[in-house]
């Protein structure tokens, strides 16, 4: 009985369980488990949702901030997986000789060095208080799952380094791939990508659950969104780096930039260009979840 | 919405009413303000009924919340929710008075 009057207390509006959710069951579990008690509560629904007892507006508040600071975080994935090719790209001799020899190449690289520290400093500045506000609220109201979707990250990359290890240390060796496009190494780096981004991916998912399911309340997302403006700033610094630099050695080396000095020797041109549209549109969505949070926190 | 009373809550009056009642002994969370309310009005509130009193008083600022580490969350009467009951107990006095003394002439 008292699991159906759980499922029950779903039927009221979002903002009335946002509020007052976990110590309704609280009171729920200590009442006597009886028709009546069921009766009551679909009653007390239906209540609250034709006369609405909770005001939606700091609701719908709390929600687009959490929102914009969420994006933010997302973009910043999408910003470390296009970050992570480039540095791959441009680690090889060919490029860092192009580096030293042309001031335009060398300082773009740094700019987008600096903006990546930059954008992750940000994101910590920023998500630590949120991070900590939503595991005190899980243990204040009990809520084990939280704290565990917390240490999803810390777990996704002790599982990819423990991969990449395998792979790069144990396979790799075993199979000695011949060529840099034969299939088995092309299946090797692309497990080791698809590892990569799934655990980019799953821990920002965790993460972004974790700080939904608990009751925050708007302070430490409208503290976040400065944080995540300067992030936002960094990926473009980051962003414009990445072209500057992809410019740069046009001009300085035109047969380097069309050759196939890309990831797995494809295109340097075609690799660039993905590189560039992953950080344009992943700069643009966290500039726009910036706006956006700061247009709400304006009008609360 | 502060200076709302509890009359301006309709067919909610009478819940709202217990509330205020039972949180004027002290400030108490959910389940022990059902078990005061039946012990001292004698009437079994649901939770459902309860929480809908208590969202509706917390609205009009006559009750808040007390900050607690657990998740049965207390509630206090605000200085508001004092002068609300006040009023109401006293427009209640009269009307037993009237009663009382109509009852006597017959």
């Amino acid at each position: 009985m008292r699991r159906i009057a759980r499922r029950l207390v779903r039927l009221y509006p979002e903002a009335w369980r946002e509020r007052y959710e976990e110590e309704f069951i609280a009171a729920l579990e200590e009442s006597p488990a009886t028709i009546a008690v069921l009766l009551d509560v679909v009653l007390g629904a239906l209540d609250a949702q034709v006369r609405p007892q909770v005001s939606d507006r700091r609701f719908r508040m709390v929600v687009r901030l959490r929102g914009s600071v969420l994006a933010v975080l997302w973009s910043l994935v999408g910003m470390v997986v296009a970050g992570v090719g480039f540095q791959k790209m441009s680690e090889y001799g060919d490029f860092v000789r192009a580096a030293r020899e042309s001031a335009w190449v060398g300082v773009s690289f740094d700019a987008v060095v600096v903006g990546a520290i930059l954008a992750l400093a940000a994101l910590l500045a920023g998500g630590l208080p949120v991070a900590l506000g939503a595991i005190r609220g899980a243990f204040v109201e009990r809520r084990r799952d939280v704290p565990l979707l917390f240490c999803a990250p810390l777990v996704c990359i002790g599982l990819f380094v423990g991969y990449a290890f395998l792979v790069t240390k144990v396979v790799y060796p075993a199979v000695h791939p011949t060529g840099v496009q034969s299939p088995v190494n092309v299946a090797i780096f692309l497990s080791i990508v698809g590892a990569f981004a799934l655990a980019v991916v799953v821990s920002a998912g965790a993460v972004s659950t974790a700080v939904s399911r608990v009751e925050l309340g708007e302070a430490p997302f409208r503290f976040a969104l400065y944080p995540a403006a300067l992030a936002t700033l960094a990926m473009g610094v980051v962003l414009v780096g990445t072209l500057v630099w992809g410019l740069a050695l046009r001009a300085l080396t035109p047969g380097l930039f069309t050759g196939d000095g890309g990831l797995l020797s494809t295109s340097t041109t075609v690799n660039w260009l993905a590189i560039l549209a992953v950080m344009a549109i992943s700069t643009l969505v966290a500039a726009r979840a910036v706006v956006r949070g700061f247009s709400a926190r304006a009008g609360s | 919405m502060v200076g709302e009373g509890v009359l301006d809550l309709g067919r909610f009056s009478d819940p709202a009413l217990f509330v205020l009642m039972s949180l004027a002994g002290g400030e108490k969370h959910g389940y022990a303000m059902m078990e005061d309310i039946e012990e001292v009005c004698g009437t079994k509130l649901g939770p459902g009924t309860l929480y809908g009193a208590l969202a509706r008083l917390e609205r009009r600022a006559l009750i808040e919340p007390v900050s607690s580490e657990d998740r049965r969350k207390p509630y206090r009467l605000t200085a508001a929710g004092e002068v609300a009951l006040e009023k109401r107990l006293g427009e209640l006095r009269n009307f037993a008075s009237v009663g009382f003394a109509r009852l006597a002439t017959t």
